[in-house]
């Protein structure tokens, strides 16, 4: 549709907007592996004097900094790291493994009256602060604040829409007739959706186990909230290393932050041809 | 094909003529058991963890209680004060209300023209489109406290942005990013535009390619202007697609708190605070929780209301997108 080559004129905003876009990526690349001196010198250095990665092995053992003459910080981020680890991998598998059933029992056995969608966004709308004061109360009530279930229950509970409507869309895609045959040849509804339905949307379920992984992974005001001792993330270990530093530890938090979007950047660019599809709840296919 | 079509015109073509899927679904009585199998875990997840939790505090909001004040079951009833409270005298709450909604819709047509203009130069033809498309996307695959603190980075007195701005408008110009109002508003409006211009850069552009042809064609055999043609023909086909990148992003930035808490933690004075923030000071800073729920529930209805009437033209033809 309309396709004219791109002029100069417009080669050059294309340039421009590529040049904005990639900035601030670049630079936090670049602070993560700056010597202290370059971090908040003036004028602001843009490429590192002397690149190292003091601030990476500053992230494992807190006292590494010292051979530049800084304290460091007052605790590793590896808890932390592992924490985001086990609570992005476990509540993304509860949630894909239930939002999967719910997809199927909605896509093909549809008992939700027509507002049901509308309902479901609704959730998404409440400020999560909101939903973290009662949390908070129940959950020192049932003793289950500062720990990992907790949170991993709220992960699960917050992201169950995105699972649920976005492999309904998938499932959707499928027609009915592959699996009324396999019914036909005597395999009853359950086993017909576990041999034929799950394994026909493997691209789908990749696709959503990714993205939800990636809601899971970036969350913050839960984590923020729910933790005091035990349970930390990466997102608040990275505010808490801003906080009792006033952010003067620029290269420790950049590389923080670098290791934090790693895998997201990675398995955004694997899924990159669902995204639309993920963040408007199916209502965008491609 | 319609001139309005809704966004299923995109569905690739699986769906069979003859499948019953686009039929209502009859249920034979047996059928019950497996559907009831496939939807519990789901409801009882939703159940114990959203609804149970928001009727607590949908009881707290209407009592004094606080942390210090012992068992949430000895509150006292206070009614619709909270509310009362908060809508007639709580100015720091309708401040944020305010603030939320301006710098809310600021972005959002921000980020709408933005990602329409860069929609509509991937409509051009040239070489490395397809890494180019993914390097646009980039932003909107980071974590908001990431963007966030990349920005504090970049807004530094000393750091990269006043560098520039030194270089053009020469040194006097640089601007104290976080310690005036205007500007610390600005910070936040520039980091929010960066980080979800991708996404509708990404929504619109398949709207784009998913517009039919025929309409095009016919239009410019008509003669129209490929200007006529973009601003009559293609435009009102997309508005499904707007109004849901629309909707998706409003109820996301209504929220906003991981940018901003990051930037600015709402200051200079309350100068950045949005309704998420002061929420959140207000249950975990203060700890009065239940004036906080209070301000959530009114948060909530303010949302539903205004999404609603965003929703309100396609309404139909998202429904029927779903089945």
């Amino acid at each position: 549709m309309l396709s004219r080559p791109l002029t100069l004129p417009l080669a050059l905003l294309l340039a421009a907007a590529l040049v904005i876009t990639l900035f601030p990526v670049f630079w936090i690349v670049m602070t993560a592996i700056k010597p202290p001196t370059d971090w908040n010198a003036a004028p602001a250095v843009w490429l590192p004097s002397e690149p190292t990665l003091v601030n990476f092995r500053t992230l494992f053992d807190p006292t590494a900094l010292k051979a530049y003459g800084l304290s460091g910080v007052s605790q590793p981020a590896t808890p932390s790291m592992l924490g985001s680890i086990l609570a992005s991998v476990v509540a993304t598998a509860l949630s894909i493994l239930i939002g999967l059933f719910a997809a199927i029992g909605l896509s093909r056995y549809a008992t939700m009256t027509k507002a049901t969608p509308l309902m479901i966004l609704s959730g998404r709308m409440f400020p999560p602060a909101a939903i973290a004061v009662p949390f908070v109360i129940i959950f020192s009530v049932t003793n289950v604040i500062d720990t990992y279930s907790g949170l991993i229950a709220i992960y699960v509970a917050v992201t169950l829409p995105f699972s649920t409507w976005m492999l309904k869309s998938f499932i959707d895609d499928l027609p009915r007739e592959i699996e009324e045959a396999a019914m036909l040849d005597g395999r009853s509804r359950l086993m017909a959706h576990l041999t034929v339905t799950i394994p026909l949307v493997r691209g789908g379920l990749f696709a959503t186990t990714m993205f939800i992984f990636i809601l899971n992974w970036s969350e913050f005001m839960f984590a923020l909230v729910l933790s005091y001792t035990n349970v930390t993330t990466i997102p608040v270990q990275l505010a808490k290393y801003v906080t009792a530093t006033a952010g003067t530890l620029y290269g420790v938090q950049a590389a923080l932050a670098v290791l934090a979007m790693l895998p997201l950047v990675i398995g955004g660019f694997m899924i990159q041809s669902h995204l639309a599809r993920g963040m408007t709840f199916g209502a965008v296919k491609r | 094909m319609t001139l309005h079509a809704p966004p299923e015109v995109q569905r690739p073509a699986v769906m069979l003529p003859s499948s019953p899927a686009a039929a209502p679904v009859h249920r034979p009585a047996g059928n019950l058991g497996v559907a009831r199998f496939f939807a519990v875990p789901g409801q009882i997840v939703s159940l114990t963890v959203l609804v149970m939790p928001l009727l607590v505090a949908l009881y707290m909001s209407f009592t004094d209680w606080s942390p210090t004040r012992g068992s949430l079951f000895d509150a006292t009833f206070v009614g619709f004060e909270n509310y009362a409270e908060l809508l007639v005298y709580d100015t720091r709450f309708l401040e944020a209300v305010i603030r939320t909604v301006l710098i809310s819709a600021t972005c959002l047509m921000l980020e709408f023209t933005l990602g329409l203009g860069l929609a509509v130069l991937f409509l051009r033809e040239f070489r490395g489109k397809a890494i180019l498309f993914s390097a646009f996307l980039t932003p909107m695959m980071i974590l908001p406290v990431v963007v966030g603190y990349t920005f504090w980075m970049l807004f530094q007195s000393n750091g990269p942005i006043n560098q520039i701005i030194a270089l053009i408008a020469g040194p006097g110009a640089m601007p104290e990013w976080f310690r005036s109002a205007p500007f610390a508003v600005a910070t936040v409006i520039i980091t929010e535009v960066w980080h979800w211009t991708p996404l509708f850069f990404l929504i619109l552009l398949s709207g784009l390619n998913a517009v039919p042809e025929n309409p095009v064609r016919a239009a410019v055999i008509l003669g129209a202007s490929p200007r006529q043609v973009f601003w009559q023909v293609v435009l009102p086909m997309l508005k499904p697609v707007i109004i849901v990148a629309f909707v998706i992003r409003a109820m996301e930035i209504i929220k906003l708190f991981d940018e901003v808490f990051m930037l600015t933690r709402g200051g200079p004075g309350s100068a950045t605070e949005t309704i998420s923030l002061y929420i959140y000071k207000l249950a975990f800073n203060d700890f009065q929780l239940a004036y906080g729920a209070a301000a959530a529930f009114l948060v909530l209805i303010g949302t539903l209301v205004i999404i609603n009437l965003m929703l309100l033209p396609v309404r139909d033809q998202l429904l029927e997108a779903r089945r």
